[in-house]
């Protein structure tokens, strides 16, 4: 009987199915520009930043809370790093610890919102957005500053290895850390106690508020990092951060349906981002439109979620039965691609 | 002969390849008023869900209602049938008032799309009035007793919107589980009149007291099979009891009782002083290692918060908790480090964590054992967890990294208790631990109690179930009013004493 992270369950990848999909769809619709190095690198250090700050949101959403502030919160920390630079207050090295630090104080803040004043964390996170913004307006004076002549600032993301630019290194260096946090800590155990059910954690001895705080924190800090990845990517930009935020949200969903279903998780978060900018990429190139993003992204977050929520009504009801080794039975491939061929149409459709 | 308000013929019900509910039959008359008992996971709650819609039944089964053949499966051609239901929950929208929530079903009246006030209002005061409550519309249902919701919900559930729209059954689901004893009376009070207007009512209780004050007939569903209907002077308690439980659990009473009681091993292993916390008032309990001590009491007595107050799950008054002679500061993580484990009462809202697997639900209390070099060890919880699904003979044995929602009650239970029996507590607080359990799974988990208790481990439980109490327990506390007002100890452990004690410090005993 073949273990169970062996088998080749539909299900599970099936976001490695629809890049597949996707792959050959596109590359059969714009075969001059689609499947070649250019788009694959380009897509590799834009979606790099995107995850990182997915993956901060997915730290407080293992928790069980919400943080829609990590793209005002990347792009202020973003922001304060190329512009104390600009001043000659600071060198970037300190430039960018203390862009990390503003995005740890934002998490602890939305940490005490949330845990001390008891706000639900959706809307907690949603007005400290408001206040990030605000104070970004404080310290830019809505100025959009000129980008940093800083080789170092800029060559610690731009630099190629193989092609790839150095920012993918630093997205699997916090991949692989919040892996090993939350799937191979106990840390990890509680904050995904404390997000499965709150009251039992508390009734474990798990310290609830504790670890409601440390993810919001944890969240907070690496979508920090993520802006200031993105400044010294791209150069700095007034309004980045609310681009980033709903594929963030889409991905920690869709990534939820993904390699461990029924659980948001760092590798099917990663596998969803880039699928998604696959996806976007390739309809961009298709059909050359402004608004591809934007639909496909808002289209891919409300089939991820509806497909989340639609495993989880199968999975209380009855668990996936083609999983057992029935005796005699058929291989588990064949029984499962029913529920494939169903979760696959809402993505195609957007 | 009259036509039946109710009947049900050949009606079954399975889950993948489970049956929950055996084809059976059940007639219900205009005015009667019909008791239906079983214990959790007996399939009472299945046959109330096909009534009301929520579940379609197997094929082959037929329901009648005043004689017209009902499709069931939906809640609006039950509604139209005229079946109507009070739910455990009662389903009100709290901040809304009475008038509102009586609309909701049944539609407002209205006049170009605008609600005719006044003539929702008139006939909502009617509704109340039959229903003997002298309540205002306009007063927001979160402001009634819990015993004046039960009345409006009764009220709502016969209130007729226009003569078609009549209520030919009425489905309770136990309406008395969350109201005051003294209470009872009033909706009982409320039940009889309303039957005999012609109404059929089927009454699911857990109280074997209410089915001889109230009952004209009673049936009785264990396991799925319908195993007695019968008018109720034909059948005794003890007639009654041994149908609702069958013969199982008897085989599973605590013979060791007296040898325990011989060895004079009277360490206090879990010591309660002053204990003040919700409606408890000033409580004092001390449980010796190796005993198991039963609390019992009906709703609002104290019985269902005592232990989560002992733990430290809600904020308390006053009070000292002593685990061993050493204080323990009341909060769940110090009592766990003390040695104390908590099962709570309802495994969805409390106990468990649904989504995640049930290896996570077994290790969470303590996972330092698999915590090596900055890495957890998944190979060794999977093994702890292995050994305990073995211990506790869960089903499916393989289930390991499933997640617990796809585990039957029995076997959710059963992990949520190996979840502190591999802590090797001191003291062990159940509440309701065989809650939504069947039977053999309820025997097994009697056993795993028993065999912790001769371990050394001080076992308090908490249950509404007497003949639980009575199979377990060396003690017996019963709480009234927010102490423990009896204690019944050694051979005054039966059931008829622990029913006599409680009902002789309630208002309750007033018929049989």
């Amino acid at each position: 009987m073949p273990r169970k992270h062996l088998d080749l369950g539909f299900d599970r990848f099936s976001g490695l199915y629809l890049l597949a999909l996707f792959l050959i769809v596109f590359s059969l619709l714009a075969p001059q520009t689609f499947p070649t190095m250019a788009t694959v690198h380009l897509l590799a250090s834009t979606q790099s930043v995107a995850a990182v700050v997915a993956l901060g949101l997915l730290v407080a959403m293992v928790a069980g809370q919400f943080d829609v502030s990590v793209g005002a919160t990347a792009n202020l920390t973003g922001l304060v790093a190329v512009m104390v630079q600009l001043h000659g207050t600071m060198s970037a090295v300190p430039a960018i610890l203390l862009g990390a630090a503003v995005g740890a104080l934002i998490g602890v803040v939305n940490g005490f919102v949330v845990v001390k004043l008891k706000v639900d964390s959706f809307i907690g996170t949603l007005g400290m957005s408001s206040v990030i913004a605000a104070v970004q307006v404080i310290v830019t004076n809505n100025e959009e500053p000129v980008p940093l002549d800083s080789s170092f600032f800029n060559g610690m993301t731009q630099h190629a290895v193989f092609g790839f630019q150095l920012v993918v290194i630093y997205l699997l260096v916090i991949a692989v850390f919040l892996w090993w946090l939350l799937e191979k800590t106990p840390a990890g155990r509680y904050m995904y106690a404390v997000g499965g059910n709150a009251e039992a954690a508390r009734l474990s001895g798990v310290r609830v508020d504790k670890w409601a705080w440390i993810a919001l924190t944890l969240s907070g800090t690496i979508a920090g990092i993520g802006g200031i990845l993105f400044v010294s990517l791209t150069g700095p930009a007034l309004a980045f951060g609310p681009s980033l935020l709903l594929p963030a949200f889409a991905a920690v969903f869709l990534g939820s349906t993904q390699l461990m279903p029924g659980k948001v998780n760092v590798w099917g978060t990663l596998l969803a981002i880039f699928v998604l900018a696959v996806g976007v990429q390739g309809l961009q190139l298709v059909a050359g439109v402004q608004w591809v993003a934007a639909m496909f992204n808002g289209l891919a977050l409300i089939a991820a979620v509806a497909l989340a929520a639609s495993r989880l009504r199968k999975g209380a009801r009855k668990p996936r039965r083609w999983r057992r080794s029935e005796p005699g039975g058929g291989s588990p491939v064949r029984d499962a691609a029913v529920p494939e061929a169903k979760s696959l149409e809402p993505n195609l459709s957007a | 002969m009259t036509i039946s308000a109710l009947r049900l013929d050949g009606l079954s019900k399975s889950f993948g390849a489970k049956t929950v509910l055996f084809p059976f039959e059940l007639e219900i008359q205009p005015g009667e008023i019909h008791a239906l008992l079983g214990q959790n996971g007996s399939g009472k709650s299945t046959l109330i869900k096909i009534l009301s819609g929520f579940h379609p039944p197997a094929p082959g089964g037929s329901c009648q209602v005043a004689g017209v053949e009902l499709e069931l499966g939906s809640p609006e051609a039950a509604h139209r049938s005229g079946l109507r239901f009070v739910h455990q929950d009662l389903g009100f929208v709290a901040s809304s008032t009475i008038l509102d929530n009586m609309s909701f079903g049944s539609g407002f009246p209205t006049r170009f799309g605008t609600i005719r006030r006044d003539r929702a209002e008139q006939s909502c005061r009617q509704a109340l009035k039959s229903a003997g409550l002298v309540l205002e519309p306009a007063a927001p249902v979160s402001a009634l007793t819990p015993a004046q919701r039960t009345g409006v919900a009764v009220a709502r559930a016969l209130h007729t919107a226009s003569p078609q729209d009549r209520g030919v059954v009425l489905v309770l689901d136990e309406p008395t589980a969350t109201l005051p004893t003294e209470e009872v009376e009033n909706l009982h009070a409320m039940l009889r009149s309303a039957a005999s207007t012609g109404v059929g009512i089927l009454y699911v209780t857990h109280h074997l007291d209410e089915v001889y004050r109230l009952a004209d007939r009673v049936s009785v569903l264990r396991d799925g099979h319908l195993v007695l209907s019968a008018t109720v002077p034909e059948v005794d308690r003890d007639g009654l009891v041994h149908h609702l439980i069958g013969g199982v659990l008897e085989s599973v009473r605590r013979d060791i009782k007296e040898a325990q009681q011989s060895t004079g091993d009277n360490r206090v292993m879990l010591s309660v002083g002053e204990l003040s916390a919700a409606s408890i008032v000033r409580a004092d309990l001390r449980v010796g290692a190796g005993e198991i001590v039963g609390i019992h009491g009906l709703t609002g007595s104290g019985r269902e918060s005592i232990l989560s107050a002992v733990f430290g799950a809600i904020p308390r008054r006053t009070g000292t908790v002593q685990v061993a002679g050493r204080s323990v500061e009341p909060n769940p993580h110090n009592s766990i480090a003390a040695g104390v484990g908590y099962l709570p009462p309802d495994r969805k809202t409390g106990g468990g964590f649904m989504t995640l697997d049930a290896e996570t639900n077994l290790t969470i209390a303590a996972l330092k054992p698999f915590w090596r070099r900055g890495w957890l060890s998944r190979r060794a919880a999977g093994a702890e967890a292995a050994h305990w699904f073995g211990q506790l003979q869960v089903r499916p044995v393989d289930g390991v990294r499933k997640p617990l929602a796809s585990f039957s009650g029995g076997n959710q239970q059963k992990v949520l208790l190996g979840k502190w029996l591999r802590l090797a507590p001191r003291v062990l607080l159940l509440d309701e631990p065989t809650q939504g359990v069947d039977v053999g799974a309820k025997a097994e988990l009697h056993r795993q109690i028993i065999k912790v208790a001769e371990s050394g481990a001080a076992v308090v439980v908490s249950s509404t179930d007497v003949e639980e109490l009575a199979t377990l327990c060396d003690r017996v506390l019963i709480m009234r009013d927010g102490v423990i007002a009896t204690e019944l100890a050694g051979d005054a452990v039966t059931e008829a004493r622990i029913n006599t004690a409680t009902h002789a410090a309630s208002t309750r005993n007033e018929g049989s």
